[in-house]
């Protein structure tokens, strides 16, 4: 009982310092925000918007004999008297206004000049025998020019998949105005459009989310993530290591600083006073741990809650996150008994622990810094498993990974070992100096 | 007071490395009455105190605190002793009341006990009004006051009470020794510790003199008196450094002991009448003026330096 006194005496006085507060929970969440904003928000937003393409077209097609459309038998009331009509009037559909912005140029030569002067971004530029020799199934050759900016990705990127459906689409429609132009005399020819326009329709037909279709390179499924899912969990894939990171960072030195209370209250005599009163040495000593302990797991509770609610970091399954967070919490609290062990006065605590946990704590997260090279993470990954801080950033990853709880045991179960080692030579210590 | 002992201290030794801290130190303290250890900085005071609250192990000897060894019964002995540090020994962030409630809960008060004890304590130290601000913003005075308050909670029959003025405003030093004249009217056994010889004229019942670790006189204030006998103090001071002078003044008859501290001299005397002329004659033959003199009525301070042969301000 006296021992559950002493550490939450210890508990009070820690939460009631500004400074503890500050370096417990608000550093971590603050460096971790810093590259929360420095990757962008866009987890908080709706949806992930593109500045939409800007394209100018000459639309040169004079149409042909083969290829006649009577403009009130199209499909969605589209006006189309040529194939190059049929092709503008689908860039001008309501499916693609949020993706592209079209400007009408009169010749080739203005197409090109727009996109020479960055007015546009992609000139589309139709021929004037485009009809015909899309009409003309033994020898037509019907090609469109497509002229870019080639400093730019994106947008010319979009519009290249775009015309490239529609041009797979179109060897389809040159079977099937084949098939029809053979089997209907010449005044059906005009009926050629609307059977045109209908297999476009079918072959271009794009979901409901055209900007995620065309943006995601693999295959569109049910299953697969949207483009602002993606880019989420891409953010997230940045900023989740991170916050690891400086949880287990902040948790040890948090460790550290708490256990220093022993050394504390013997400079200020308060360690002293209490082995005057009736109560065991050893309970005194279980006391100052027990608060250690209680410390770390409160700050690695709050800081796992809090940026789960601000930054969404998904941990992983619970059980694997209370393992892992078991793992810190035990290793971290213990880490810092052992320490404070080793040193005499609160002097001598200050310079060794800004020595040790830091360098200790820079190795453990040398995984995470190699993230972005695999051969760096490999070897970061085997170095960073020489201090405790390593193998607590490893159990929290497996879990953020969603690896089987199984594995994280393994890992918990090697903190736990890491963690007994340092409380057992900590405790040893601790009671040949007071006991 | 009963003759009863609550405090008997058996020969206790204790060495920090070379130094030898506490050599052979032994007394009594009976139950009910006021015990004062006096000495200067270094006596070895602190160190009997903390060997006979449990702190620290003696190399040899024993203590035993109202029939509690301090060598094979340490909880027994705490269970019945309060101690007063001599440096103050607080939580700074926590208030008044929360220090008062933490540290009784270290003696064992519980619950309902714990508060009224703990408002008790907080009206005998004065400071029910302020119980809630934080100790850290509290004067000197005040923190010596709660100090001594903690070592009350659990009503112990023995207190420590290591140089508690040290340090302090006149008006806080005027309280505590109020309060410990009222401790001992409550039936408990004070132990105290000073190197002011007044405060342990003033309350002790019994007085040991220590220096260098050693006991050297233990008594009553008129059995330590009767040690030097009817000698006179004389402080003088001086214009020059008095190393020339002393030699001729030890060769005049009367003069018994003689001790100096900068240009400040301390003579003891059989008759200050006798022997101040021949003082001031000597001083005048080898040009030495005398610009001060303070002649002092028989007292513990001439007693240590009967004992010792050196000031109790050393």
């Amino acid at each position: 009982m006296k021992a559950f006194d002493i550490a939450l005496n210890d508990l009070t006085r820690s939460f009631r310092s500004a400074f503890a507060i500050i370096f417990m929970f608000a550093i971590p969440l603050l460096v971790t925000g810093m590259f929360y904003l420095m990757f962008g928000n866009i987890a908080e937003s709706d949806g992930f918007n593109l500045p939409r393409t800007k394209i100018s077209i000459a639309n040169m097609d004079a149409g042909g004999p083969k290829f006649q459309v009577n403009p009130k038998n199209i499909p969605g009331g589209r006006k189309a008297e040529t194939m190059g009509d049929l092709i503008v009037s689908i860039l001008e559909s309501d499916e693609m206004a949020d993706l592209i912005e079209i400007s009408f140029v009169a010749d080739p030569q203005a197409a090109r000049a727009a996109v020479d002067s960055q007015q546009s971004q992609v000139a589309i530029i139709i021929p004037t025998d485009f009809s015909e020799q899309f009409a003309d199934i033994e020898e037509g050759k019907a090609v469109i020019e497509f002229y870019q900016d080639p400093t730019l990705t994106i947008g010319p990127a979009i519009m290249k998949s775009i015309m490239n459906r529609f041009l797979q689409g179109m060897s389809g429609v040159k079977i099937a105005v084949d098939v029809f132009t053979d089997e209907a005399d010449a005044s059906q020819y005009m009926l050629t459009g609307q059977v045109v326009e209908q297999y476009l329709d079918l072959s271009l037909a794009l979901s409901d989310d055209p900007e995620g279709e065309l943006l995601d390179v693999r295959a569109p499924s049910g299953d697969q993530p949207s483009a602002a899912e993606e880019s989420q969990n891409a953010m997230l894939g940045i900023v989740g290591p991170i916050m690891a990171g400086m949880m287990i960072f902040y948790a040890f030195f948090t460790g550290a600083s708490t256990a220093q209370s022993i050394l504390k209250e013997e400079e200020e005599r308060t360690l002293p006073r209490l082995f005057t009163t009736p109560t065991p040495q050893a309970t005194i000593l279980t006391g100052k741990f027990l608060s250690v302990f209680l410390t770390v797991c409160m700050q690695v509770l709050v800081l796992l809650i809090a940026a789960r609610l601000i930054f969404k970091i998904q941990w992983g399954d619970f059980l694997s996150v209370a393992l892992a967070a078991a793992g810190i919490i035990l290793s971290a609290s213990s880490f810092g008994i052992f320490v404070n062990s080793f040193v005499k006065n609160t002097k001598q605590a200050g310079v060794l622990f800004g020595g040790v946990l830091t360098v200790t704590g820079m190795l453990g997260m040398i995984s995470i810094f190699g993230m972005g090279s695999p051969g760096a993470a490999r070897l970061g990954d085997t170095v960073s498993l020489l201090v405790p801080q390593g193998w607590a950033i490893r159990g929290l990853m497996q879990s953020m990974n969603g690896e089987p709880v199984g594995t994280v045991l393994v890992t918990a179960l090697a903190m736990l070992v890491w963690s007994a080692a340092f409380f057992i030579v900590g405790v040893l210590r601790f009671n040949r100096r007071y006991v | 007071m009963n003759n009863m002992l609550a405090i008997e201290v058996l020969d206790l030794h204790k060495s920090f490395g070379e130094t030898q801290a506490v050599q052979g130190v032994s007394f009594d303290v009976r139950q009910g009455e006021i015990f004062s250890l006096l000495g200067p900085n270094g006596a070895g005071k602190t160190t009997t105190i903390s060997m006979l609250s449990c702190l620290l192990r003696p190399d040899a000897g024993d203590a035993r605190v109202m029939g509690h060894s301090i060598s094979t019964d340490a909880m027994g002995v705490k269970s019945v002793l309060g101690v007063v540090p001599q440096e103050i020994a607080l939580y700074e962030d926590l208030s008044a009341r929360e220090n008062l409630t933490f540290w009784g809960k270290m003696y064992g008060l519980r619950g309902a006990g714990l508060k009224s004890r703990v408002d008790e304590v907080l009206d005998v130290i004065g400071l029910r009004d302020r119980a809630g601000e934080r100790v850290g913003k509290y004067s000197g005075g005040m923190k010596r006051r709660v100090n001594i308050g903690l070592a009350l909670l659990h009503k112990p029959k023995v207190i420590y009470m290591d140089e508690p003025t040290v340090g302090i405003d006149p008006q806080s030093r005027r309280n505590i020794l109020d309060s410990v004249v009222a401790l001992k009217d409550q039936g408990m056994t004070v132990l105290y510790t000073t190197h002011y010889m007044e405060e342990s004229q003033e309350l002790s019942d019994h007085i040991a003199i220590m220096d260098h670790g050693k006991m050297m006189a233990c008594g009553t204030h008129e059995e330590l008196v009767k040690l030097i006998g009817q000698q006179t103090r004389i402080d003088l001071s001086l214009n020059v450094e008095p190393s020339k002078i002393l030699d001729v003044w030890r060769t005049i008859k009367g003069v018994s002991h003689i001790s100096s501290e900068e240009e400040r001299i301390s003579v003891l005397v059989e008759d200050s009448n006798q022997v101040l002329p021949r003082l001031f004659e000597a001083a005048a033959h080898s040009s030495t003026r005398i610009t001060s003199v303070e002649i002092r009525e028989p007292n513990l301070e001439a007693v240590f330096l009967h004992l010792t042969g050196r000031a109790l301000r050393d």
